[in-house]
């Protein structure tokens, strides 16, 4: 066989042959999570994978994407929804395996702008939105027809009796980091994402928190799902509620019931 | 008088093109040259289409090109009008489209045109197709609307390029007349480019001759024809020469006209010309006989006396059946006789020797004559009779 | 029948793509002449960036235009700041994005086009009289004009299909940027957008099949019409 064509067909070989891992026999759990989870999800899944050599694989989007794909037929075993809505969507279908589901965070819901601007606002009724997004501004969110953030927002703003106004300069993203981009980027004049979200970033400031009575209550409903029901899932799922996990979760600035 | 001087080198692939010639500017002018020869080359490089690498263009006091002073005249400011090969026709507009193309370009000499609209869509038959599209034309009608358009343009200069050499034999028959018609209206000189024999002793007055790139003579037709290089006009199925003369007179009881040649004269069938009407007429070698003594009993009216100049080919070169007989004749003129080797052999025809051409009257037909207007052969053009 | 948010996605949808291919036209017909007529170094580059977006993720491009046309990038600041002028969040940057995705496909159409354009009649045109600039407009540009008609109208589906850039340059915002494909995607995800997402999908595809129709008609009629038929 001629050099070249010898290696071509190494080359074919290694990129058919199916990958085999040294360590596990059994396949990664694959756990479908909202992006606000991202970063406290990565830290908790390497902790995991140190104490017990067993790998995770993610999927980060906005919940109700998530939900959509899980409905039909995507290969999850763990599903961690950003609001309870999306999660009794999949209960309602019979998706979750029994006695799984349980919510442990909570979170608080921001208004942010681009770290080099000063602003301080107090969110309350009646609040000048108007001259947060200046004449041609616009804000960001989730897309509240379906992003759990942005049903939150709409709620707030609603509350507040901004939505109006709010309204007519949405920009929707599909998930509350995509929205958080358009912060950090300073094309947006301000966003609404969750409190860790923002604690992540260092390119946007907090200009104000919402009160906790302006929306429904912000909850994170864990379940293992149906199909993918394994002991290695629930592992894990214990493993996400132990208090080592606790510790990781307060640090990104959720709260933990 | 305009003159054409054109002094030029450019290099084409493996071949170097050279041209180096000045003519009068008169009637038609033949390139002529096997395929490949640089013809179309020089009309090119005379058009602005190539750009010599040295040398000079020059059309009377216009420059169109100098290498050494820098000048290049830009393509659509030379004022030429050119008929390429394939027509070329702009597939997007009519035919009166087309024809005005230039037209519309020409400025102040479109203001009084030497070359009206009409008269030169009458000329060339074209007012049935003017509102047509190029894509519906035959080959032939398409060339005619070339022609047009390229007169329209109120050239200084006509350059034709092979015209008809993608036309078949019936479309050529059919729009070479219409080439002379054009040739004897208008006060135009031509640069006709062709490879075919007929083309050139039907048409032209003068001759450039060419040869793997480089231009080897130019200068009047009877001329020029002599060179070595222009034996295809000569030689070959074609072999004849053209004779300069007038209409003498003619005969009604007999049908015939008498042409008065330089030092003889010729009758053939009539023509509907007035006395006076200067023509030339090509004399195929093959209807030429040869004799030692004036046979008087005899059916051919052709009788001139000559002395033999030239037998070709030479005694060096193979045998070959036929043999070509060139014979002086009158005040100067060559005659062309094609004869068997075996009878120059049978008659000892030599250099020297005199003798006499016979000619039948019906082998010189309507034809085979051609209308010499306004020029002379010999000159090429400075001085000439005057209109018939 | 369709809802008010659900026409106002498909105005805008025509609006942009219209706007995308009408303003790149020019640049299109330049470029294809450059790639077409010209030797100069760097040809080749100018190919390949012409030709990114077709191998290039849509988002890609998206994330390379938000980069320079955003408010905060160097041409998207310069517009803001000298006239005022927004592209990110606006029509005029999803027609942008979706020029951008359907300018290889103009170019290619015009650029055969081109080539195929028999230089002798140029040539011709010239003895006649003509200037190079006449030349063009009154020859060049008239035998053009299938290739012109059809890359117009294969890139106007193009760009109203494009889904990628957008959303990632503009992001998604109903009136001024959700055009068909970024109403679909929403829909899908709202729980009960299924239907008015098929509705929209039945839309979609009926433009871009009575685009490349009209395209394939459109050409053939122009051919005719210049006698190349």
């Amino acid at each position: 066989m001629k050099l070249p064509a010898f290696l071509l067909a190494l080359a074919m070989i290694w990129l058919l042959a199916p990958t085999a891992r040294a360590s596990d026999a059994a396949p990664p759990v694959t756990v479908f999570a909202a992006a606000s989870l991202q970063d406290a999800l990565e830290t908790l899944a390497r902790r995991y994978r140190e104490q017990t050599g067993r790998a995770l694989r993610f999927s980060f989007a906005s919940s109700s994407v998530l939900a959509r794909q899980i409905e039909q037929g995507a290969p999850a075993a763990i599903f961690a929804s950003a609001d309870e809505r999306w999660m009794d969507h999949l209960q309602e279908r019979g998706l979750l395996a029994a006695g799984t589901r349980a919510s442990l965070l909570g979170n608080r819901l921001v208004l942010v702008v681009p770290a080099a601007r000063a602003l301080n606002l107090d969110l309350t009724p009646g609040f000048d939105f108007a001259a947060v997004l200046g004449s041609d501004g616009r804000w960001v969110t989730g897309d509240p027809s379906h992003v759990p953030v942005g049903r939150y927002a709409q709620q707030a703003l609603t509350t507040l009796g901004a939505w109006p106004l709010a309204q007519t300069r949405l920009v929707r993203a599909e998930n509350v980091r995509v929205a958080l981009a358009f912060v950090e980027r300073g094309e947006a004049s301000a966003g609404i994402v969750y409190e860790t979200d923002a604690r992540a970033s260092t390119r946007v400031r907090v200009a104000g928190v919402f009160p906790a009575d302006s929306h429904a209550p912000i909850s994170y409903p864990f379940a293992v799902l149906a199909r993918h029901d394994s002991a290695a899932a629930r592992d894990f799922l214990r493993f996400l509620s132990s208090d080592a996990a606790r510790e990781v979760w307060r640090g990104h600035g959720f709260g933990v019931r | 008088m305009t003159r054409l001087r054109v002094d030029t080198r450019r290099r084409l692939g493996s071949v170097e093109h050279r041209a180096d010639f000045d003519l009068p500017l008169a009637g038609l002018t033949a390139l002529f040259g096997p395929s490949g020869a640089g013809k179309s080359t020089l009309v090119n490089l005379i058009a602005g289409l190539l750009r010599p690498e040295h040398g000079r263009i020059a059309v009377g006091d216009t420059v169109f090109f100098d290498a050494a002073r820098g000048i290049d005249l830009p393509v659509h400011r030379r004022e030429l009008g050119i008929v390429f090969q394939d027509a070329r026709l702009f597939p997007h507009l009519s035919v009166g489209d087309n024809l005005r193309f230039g037209l519309r370009r020409a400025g102040e000499r479109a203001r009084a045109p030497r070359m009206p609209y009409d008269a030169v869509v009458a000329l060339l038959g074209l007012e049935a197709l003017l509102a047509r599209r190029p894509h519906t034309l035959s080959g032939g009608e398409r060339q005619r609307v070339a022609v047009g358009r390229a007169l329209l343009a109120q050239p200084r200069l006509l350059l034709m390029d092979e015209p008809l050499a993608s036309l078949d034999a019936p479309r050529k028959a059919e729009v070479l007349p219409y080439i002379e018609h054009l040739r004897d209206a208008f006060d135009l000189p031509i640069l006709y480019v062709t490879h075919a024999v007929d083309e050139v002793l039907r048409l032209a007055s003068a001759l450039v001759l060419f040869e793997r790139g480089t231009v080897v003579d130019a200068g009047a037709l009877t001329e020029v024809i002599a060179h070595p290089a222009a034996a295809a006009l000569r030689g070959g199925a074609d072999a004849g020469v053209l004779v300069a003369g007038a209409v003498r007179d003619h005969d009604p009881r007999y049908g015939l006209t008498t042409l008065a040649c330089e030092g003889f004269a010729l009758r053939v069938p009539r023509v509907d010309l007035p006395p006076g009407t200067p023509v030339r007429l090509r004399v195929p070698a093959r209807e030429v006989a040869l004799a030692l003594s004036p046979p008087d009993d005899v059916s051919i009216s052709n009788r001139i006396a000559g002395r033999v100049e030239q037998v070709l080919p030479g005694p060096d070169a193979p045998a070959s059946a036929d043999v070509e007989v060139r014979v002086r004749v009158g005040a100067g003129t060559v005659l062309s006789a094609m004869v068997t080797r075996e009878s120059v052999e049978r008659l000892a025809l030599a250099p020297g020797l005199r003798c006499w051409c016979l000619i039948k009257s019906v082998a010189l037909h309507a034809d085979a004559l051609a209308l010499a207007r306004g020029r002379a052969l010999r000159t090429g053009g400075d001085a000439g009779p005057a209109q018939a | 029948m369709l809802t008010a948010v659900e026409i106002e996605a498909l105005r805008l949808s025509l609006q942009v793509a219209l706007v995308a291919v009408a303003a790149s036209l020019p640049l299109a017909i330049g470029v294809a002449w450059l790639l077409a007529r010209c030797e100069f170094p760097g040809k080749t580059l100018l190919d390949t960036v012409v030709h990114l977006p077709l191998v290039l993720p849509p988002v890609v491009i998206g994330y390379g235009l938000l980069v320079l046309f955003g408010t905060q990038g160097p041409v998207g600041g310069w517009l803001h700041e000298s006239f005022g002028l927004r592209l990110i969040f606006t029509r005029w940057g999803a027609a942008l994005a979706a020029a951008v995705m359907a300018f290889p496909l103009m170019v290619r159409a015009i650029r055969l086009a081109l080539e195929a354009i028999d230089r002798g009649l140029e040539s011709a045109a010239r003895t006649l009289g003509a200037s190079r600039l006449d030349v063009f407009f009154t020859v060049t540009l008239p035998l053009m004009l299938p290739g012109i008609v059809s890359g117009g109208i294969v890139a106007f589906a193009a760009a109203l299909g494009d889904f990628g850039a957008t959303i990632t340059f503009v992001g998604n915002v109903p009136g001024e940027t959700q055009t068909l494909s970024l109403a679909i995607y929403s829909l899908t995800q709202t729980p009960d957008g299924d239907a008015a997402a098929a509705r929209l999908v039945l839309i979609a595809l009926a433009l871009a099949v009575g685009a490349l129709y009209a395209s394939e008609l459109a050409a053939r009629r122009v051919r005719l019409y210049i006698g190349r038929a």
